[in-house]
């Protein structure tokens, strides 16, 4: 429920609504605001909030970042139709019938309308359940955050900040996987977890980002990994690669991959289907068809 | 005490015996030689028996080791061999737990009749099992065995302190074939101290998906200690009820559910069905945003709101409901103005997660205390969890 605050009463105060679509307002030289980023009370079971990968060039002031919350931002606003357990369809012709068990009186459910991507589909009548209605899979399209950050500390200020925006161009240049093979010494390694879900016992999606570092640059693999035990499994890889050089401006490839299958599509080909079999998304990718792929290069302009 | 009842136990017949001569006039000595004979019998008899009694005890109270040598003292067995017999299997079944409180687990053969006694006990035990006060309620623990030694150590041991498992034993952790027999024997040794019921994943499925089942194949070799696990699992009571007061349950409550009788009638004894109250019982959860029933986004699943636990707990006359199935980075979480309440109880769920534990305290007035604990230190232990090394992916 929304609070509004009442114009006359603020002007009485001296006081100002902030406008512009922002909740919140200016009174006795302050302004409040209040903002929720993420519309929802639905979150995955591991948020990993205070973990994060960060990556910055020094002289440019380049900066790349991993984190659960603009990845999870990135969910929210992607939305995507929720996927449907193996049981659902069992479940469909079951909770209509136990309604009518506890209300002999309960109508036809079928005609209920589904509004897509809101969070509640509240049913005409009282008595009918509820149907929860988001991406409970976590599925986001999150390739990592990138901004411009000038060091304060040189004094000088970079006077046009505002326009100096990192963004990503297509390219046809592809990362170097061979070289990526080499066992050149690792210098640098971790992995870390940004968030996880188990689905309620239904599968796993979890969005991990791992990144090792050697004498001739650096590569991450930023890795969103789904599975509904029966139906589906995702897998969204970003890579990125930046090989060290004298310039100030590095180049930065990145390479983002997704794939998707249905168990079905899987049977079909004479794979196993027993979700056991599919634990480890490095080892099963190539099973996966791609759905989508593209290399692209980091731009400041 | 034994040595007391034993004593008593012979010198009845001893007394009537006298008795007996008293009232047919001899004097306390019977002269007639067949009588004379007899009390002799009885006499020797009684002699013998005393001291069996006394050298078995002794010998098997040094087998026992400290923590457990408080024998129940209201059995004062009269048949001897009976006795020795089941003496001989509680002493068997003290070496076994203390064996899985090392946390290594039982031949394969030890389970299988570990688990066919449990089947004896289980089998008794009603859909909504009687809890007495005290007793203390734990949620999940899902094979970490040593955070569950935390639990215990915070907690106190059974059979000192009564406890109530809310079920998933069993998947995602390391050890959940010594967590699950440790609790199962336990069970076996004290069955009016501990009660264990069902989670969604003591299932056959469930557990080939999330751990357990290769944990087996993996610790044994084959199949068969999961076979017997699980056919066990199919016996578990699905809920329990503290001093009719306290409703435990795994995981909710379902539209096919308004009274607990209605629970009573389930034929329990099968895999966990995919949808129906049984089903409901292990897999649903309480949603703040629904006010009554609500279906998952995944289609399958039910979701219930406040005014659906209002009306469960007014028609059967209780105080809340506890559950468990659902992770709480706090440990527990009450909901809907106390009438629910999660208890979580696997630290660092998964061994990463961070979370706190907690387990639920109730005295004998069944008044609350939560109690919060922490996963085991890394050096208590079995094996140190190494940071995987440096990875050429791709």
């Amino acid at each position: 429920m929304e609070w509004e605050s009442d114009e006359k009463e603020l002007k009485a105060a001296g006081a100002e609504a902030l406008g512009g679509g922002r909740r919140g307002l200016r009174i006795g030289g302050w302004e409040i605001e209040w903002e929720e980023k993420v519309q929802t009370s639905h979150f995955p079971e591991m948020v990993f909030g205070e973990s994060s990968l960060v990556l910055k060039h020094v002289n440019s002031g380049i900066k790349i970042s991993f984190n659960a919350f603009d990845a999870l931002c990135g969910w929210k606003k992607e939305a995507l139709p929720p996927v449907e357990v193996p049981a659902a369809a069992q479940w469909k012709s079951r909770s209509n019938s136990d309604l009518q068990e506890d209300h002999p009186d309960t109508r036809e459910n079928e005609g209920k309308e589904k509004r897509p991507f809101s969070e509640l589909v509240l049913s005409c009548k009282p008595t009918d359940e509820v149907i929860l209605d988001y991406d409970y899979t976590f599925t986001t399209p999150y390739c990592g955050s990138a901004s411009i950050e000038r060091s304060l500390q040189s004094g000088e200020r970079a006077p046009d900040e505002g326009s100096c925006n990192p963004h990503w161009e297509d390219c046809q240049e592809q990362i170097d996987m061979v070289a990526l093979a080499s066992k050149e010494s690792i210098l640098f390694y971790d992995e870390v977890i940004l968030y996880e879900d188990e689905l309620g016992d239904n599968g796993v999606s979890l969005l991990t980002v791992k990144v090792r570092v050697m004498p001739t640059g650096w590569f991450l693999l930023l890795r969103f990994w789904l599975r509904v035990d029966g139906v589906l499994m995702r897998l969204r890889d970003t890579r990125m690669h930046c090989t060290f050089r004298e310039s100030t401006e590095p180049i930065i490839l990145r390479e983002s991959c997704w794939r998707e299958a249905t168990f079905k599509a899987l049977a079909s080909k004479g794979y196993p289907t027993d979700s056991a079999a599919y634990s480890d998304p490095g080892a099963i990718s190539e099973r996966l068809p791609i759905v989508k792929r593209k290399t692209q290069k980091l731009v400041i302009t | 005490m034994e040595t007391f009842v034993d004593v008593s136990v012979c010198a009845v017949p001893t007394w009537t015996a006298v008795m007996i001569n008293l009232l047919i006039r001899w004097s306390w000595r019977p002269r007639w030689i067949g009588a004379r004979h007899f009390w002799f019998a009885f006499i020797a008899l009684s002699a013998f028996s005393v001291c069996r009694r006394l050298w078995f005890s002794r010998s098997s109270k040094a087998e026992k080791p400290s923590t457990y040598d408080e024998v129940d003292s209201t059995s004062a067995v009269v048949d001897l061999r009976f006795e020795v017999f089941e003496s001989a299997k509680m002493a068997d079944l003290d070496r076994q737990i203390e064996q899985l409180k090392r946390c290594e687990p039982l031949t394969e053969s030890e389970v299988k009749s570990l688990c066919l006694k449990a089947m004896e006990i289980l089998v008794e035990e009603s859909n909504v099992q009687r809890v007495d006060a005290p007793v203390t309620i734990c949620g999940d623990i899902h094979g970490q065995f040593y955070d569950m030694k935390e639990l215990f150590k915070v907690g106190g041991d059974c059979p000192k302190t009564n406890y109530l498992f809310l079920g998933d034993f069993v998947d995602r952790g390391f050890y959940s074939i010594e967590t699950f027999l440790l609790l199962l024997a336990l069970k076996v040794r004290y069955p009016d101290r501990i009660t264990l019921i069902r989670g969604n994943h003591e299932s056959r499925q469930i557990t080939q998906v999330y751990g357990f089942y290769d944990e087996c194949l993996r610790k044994y070799g084959s199949v068969n200690v999961w076979r017997y696990c699980t056919d066990i699992f199919d016996y578990l009571s699905l809920s329990a009820l503290i001093e009719n007061k306290i409703f435990s349950v795994h995981g909710g409550l379902s539209p096919a559910i308004s009274t607990l009788d209605q629970i009573r009638t389930i034929d329990r004894k099968q895999e966990v069905p995919h949808d129906g109250g049984m089903c409901d019982l292990m897999w649903s959860d309480p949603e703040d945003v629904v006010d009554g029933w609500g279906l998952s986004p995944r289609g399958a699943g039910f979701l219930f709101g406040s005014s659906v636990v209002t009306s469960f707990n007014h028609s059967n006359n209780i105080d809340y409901i506890c559950r468990a199935h659902q992770l709480v980075m706090e440990g527990y979480k009450w909901m809907f103005n106390n009438q629910i309440v999660t208890v979580w109880s696997a630290p660092n769920y998964c061994y990463r997660c961070g979370n706190v534990a907690a387990i639920l305290e109730l005295n004998e007035n069944l008044e609350k205390q939560f109690r919060v604990f922490e996963a085991a230190p890394q050096e208590s232990r079995g094996a140190p969890v190494k940071k995987p090394p440096p990875d050429y992916f791709l």
